[in-house]
């Protein structure tokens, strides 16, 4: 706590301490703001490609069926020679949408990379927030060189948090649109 | 006789569409969900080819490779990676682990299939 009785020495170590406690804190709670956003849209997601691929795989059943009775339907009466030929382009219109819409449905696998990316960030910034937070410590004495010893500590801790983390981190996904990757055989 | 395909990814929608893609086009995928279960799998059933990702919990795809070519039946089975992973370095890795081949996710189900037929028929 500042007081007006304190020298302007140890205002400053004070309001330094006020300071980081408060970064500390606020950050904390932003923090938490997001990590829990990101777990809803992950949960969102998760819901939504479940369904998708269900729906994906009920219409793909549905039209190999309707595809069978054409074929049937084709083999057993005399259609005209462009309807045959129109159904055979839409056969292979269907495939190539069908491909495209496999390669779409494999958004989720990347976005649930990154948001796990995400999250590991996070908590490594939770820990540099708890590095910084000062509540509960002994005021550094009135004079500059026992608030440095003090921000030195707090400069070491979280030098420290950055180096546990860095090593946890899993690597970044590069993709910047859903078209098929690079093939490359050895 | 149906060639078997061991696809090994923790995502189930990837695993999902690997299946569709690969069933779709005549072949029988047995699913993993991670490097260990895989192996786990690999042990159990002799398959044909070896679909795997690279980042997964526990034990990643370079690990499964390797521990795949340390057993004799599968030194000669072709194993792809299929990854998000693109860079030069993780792909020598993946070389030097016994992979065949470095497919980058997305993938797309007639391209991939190609590769698949190259490798194994």
């Amino acid at each position: 706590m500042i007081t007006n009785d304190m020298s302007p020495s140890e205002r400053l170590n004070a309001q330094v301490m006020h300071l980081l406690s408060g970064v500390s804190e606020h950050g904390d709670q932003h923090l938490a703001e997001v990590e829990r956003d990101l777990v809803q849209m992950d949960v969102l997601l998760d819901e939504a490609i479940k369904k998708l691929c269900a729906s994906f795989m009920a219409i793909h059943h549905a039209v190999d069926l309707q595809q069978e009775a054409l074929n049937v339907l084709l083999a057993s009466g005399k259609p005209a020679p462009e309807y045959a030929a129109r159904f055979e382009a839409l056969r292979g219109e269907i495939n190539q949408h069908v491909g495209a819409a496999v390669t779409g449905l494999q958004f989720q696998d990347m976005t649930s990379q990154l948001i796990g990316r995400m999250v590991q960030h996070l908590a490594g910034l939770r820990d540099v927030f708890g590095a910084l937070d000062t509540t509960g410590s002994v005021l550094p004495e009135s004079n500059n060189e026992a608030l440095l010893t003090t921000l030195s500590h707090i400069s070491d801790r979280v030098g420290a948090c950055c180096t546990e983390r860095a090593g946890g981190v899993r690597s970044t996904v590069n993709q910047r649109h859903m078209d098929s990757g690079d093939i490359e055989l050895f | 006789m149906t060639k078997t395909i061991l696809a090994v990814d923790d995502s189930g929608s990837l695993r999902q569409m690997l299946a569709f893609s690969l069933k779709a086009a005549g072949y029988g995928v047995i699913e993993a969900v991670d490097g260990q279960d895989g192996l786990n799998k690999a042990k159990l059933q002799q398959v044909d080819m070896v679909l795997t990702d690279q980042n997964m919990p526990g034990m990643d795809g370079l690990s499964l490779i390797k521990a795949l070519r340390a057993m004799k039946n599968y030194q000669n089975v072709p194993i792809l990676m299929l990854t998000t992973e693109s860079g030069d370095d993780m792909k020598a890795m993946g070389r030097a682990a016994g992979a065949n081949g470095w497919l980058v996710k997305p993938f797309d189900p007639a391209r991939l299939t190609e590769v698949v037929k190259k490798l194994i028929g």
